[in-house]
């Protein structure tokens, strides 16, 4: 067969594309699922949903006391009051940085992790190294991030693979007093609220 | 079962699906209760993991009733029950060489446990 066009072939495909591929051709002759369905899932998760909700409830919650109250004690509807709800956030939790103690969440079992404020998971926190080494050395694996927290400061691993989602309340750095809260939300990293970061002063 | 088709995406994404259950279940345990987790090896489903079975913690917060993922991901039923987040020692889980100042909290199960001896 002639075979003289400029593409550059690709590799074979990986046996976790090769299983994705195939699951989706068996559930759309099922008619199970729509493939476009599944497209306007990527996309919603790729370009609407991701850390941006959650930086704007952190930014919120250093601003506004009585927000910050009921963000740590009813979670979900506190979320709720910004809109973003939905798929595994149905039921929230927040838990909250201080001078005394840092708080890290894993999903030990799989990749539980909260959707609507977080979007979908970094590849890092779906993977076994992180799953297995931070619920025993927490202190190493935030090391590997670049954080290194006194040994006075009490740590706290959240491991979520129950249905309670988890979203970390970072400590809010020095130097920000002046900031609206537009600009608090622009310096909350996603890390920061998964707790393998500590925000920088400003 | 009906289709997933775009049209249903948006509504789906933005409710989700609680696994929460409006049903009246006494709790077997309460906060501050100290709690032994079962030391069982189901090959079904669990949301038990290994490095806590056996071990023993105090009941931190009282989440409400869930469905038990255990039994319903195997067609059994909800076996609607009370969830708790349960905290652990590092000593407790790793060992006495571990600095008392870092603790493991989970979210477990009625079934799961037992009262601590």
């Amino acid at each position: 067969m002639p075979h003289d066009h400029p593409h550059p072939h690709n590799k074979p495909l990986s046996d976790v594309e090769l299983r994705v591929k195939a699951l989706e051709s068996i559930l759309t002759e099922k008619k199970l699922i729509d493939p476009d369905a599944i497209d306007l899932i990527v996309d919603t998760y790729e370009t609407k949903i991701g850390p941006r909700n959650g930086a704007r409830v952190v930014a919120k919650a250093w601003s506004d006391p009585s927000y910050k109250d009921r963000l740590l004690s009813d979670a979900t509807a506190a979320i709720g009051e910004l809109g973003f709800s939905g798929v595994q956030g149905e039921d929230m939790v927040v838990v909250e940085n201080t001078d005394d103690v840092h708080n890290i969440v894993v999903c030990t079992l799989c990749s539980c992790y909260p959707w609507p404020t977080l979007g979908l998971p970094p590849v890092w926190y779906k993977a076994a190294p992180y799953r297995a080494k931070v619920v025993k050395d927490p202190r190493g694996v935030l090391e590997e991030f670049g954080v290194n927290l006194p040994e006075e400061t009490e740590i706290r691993v959240w491991d979520s693979n129950a249905e309670l989602r988890y979203l970390v309340l970072p400590k809010r750095p020095q130097g920000t007093d002046g900031m609206s809260e537009a600009e608090l939300a622009e310096i909350v990293t996603r890390d920061a609220m998964i707790g393998t970061d500590v925000l920088a002063a400003h | 079962m009906p289709t997933l088709t775009p049209d249903i995406v948006p509504g789906l994404i933005a409710t989700g699906a609680s696994a929460r259950l409006d049903e009246d279940v006494a709790p077997k345990f309460s906060v501050g209760d100290a709690v032994e987790m079962k030391n069982i090896n189901p090959v079904t489903h669990t949301r038990l993991p290994r490095y806590v079975r056996g071990k023993t913690g105090i009941i931190e917060r009282d989440h409400g009733v869930f469905a038990f993922p255990d039994t319903g991901a195997h067609g059994q039923g909800h076996k609607a029950q009370h969830v708790y987040s349960v905290k652990f020692s590092f000593q407790e889980l790793w060992g006495e060489d571990h600095a008392e100042n870092m603790y493991l909290y989970i979210d477990m199960f009625d079934d799961y446990m037992r009262p601590a001896p």
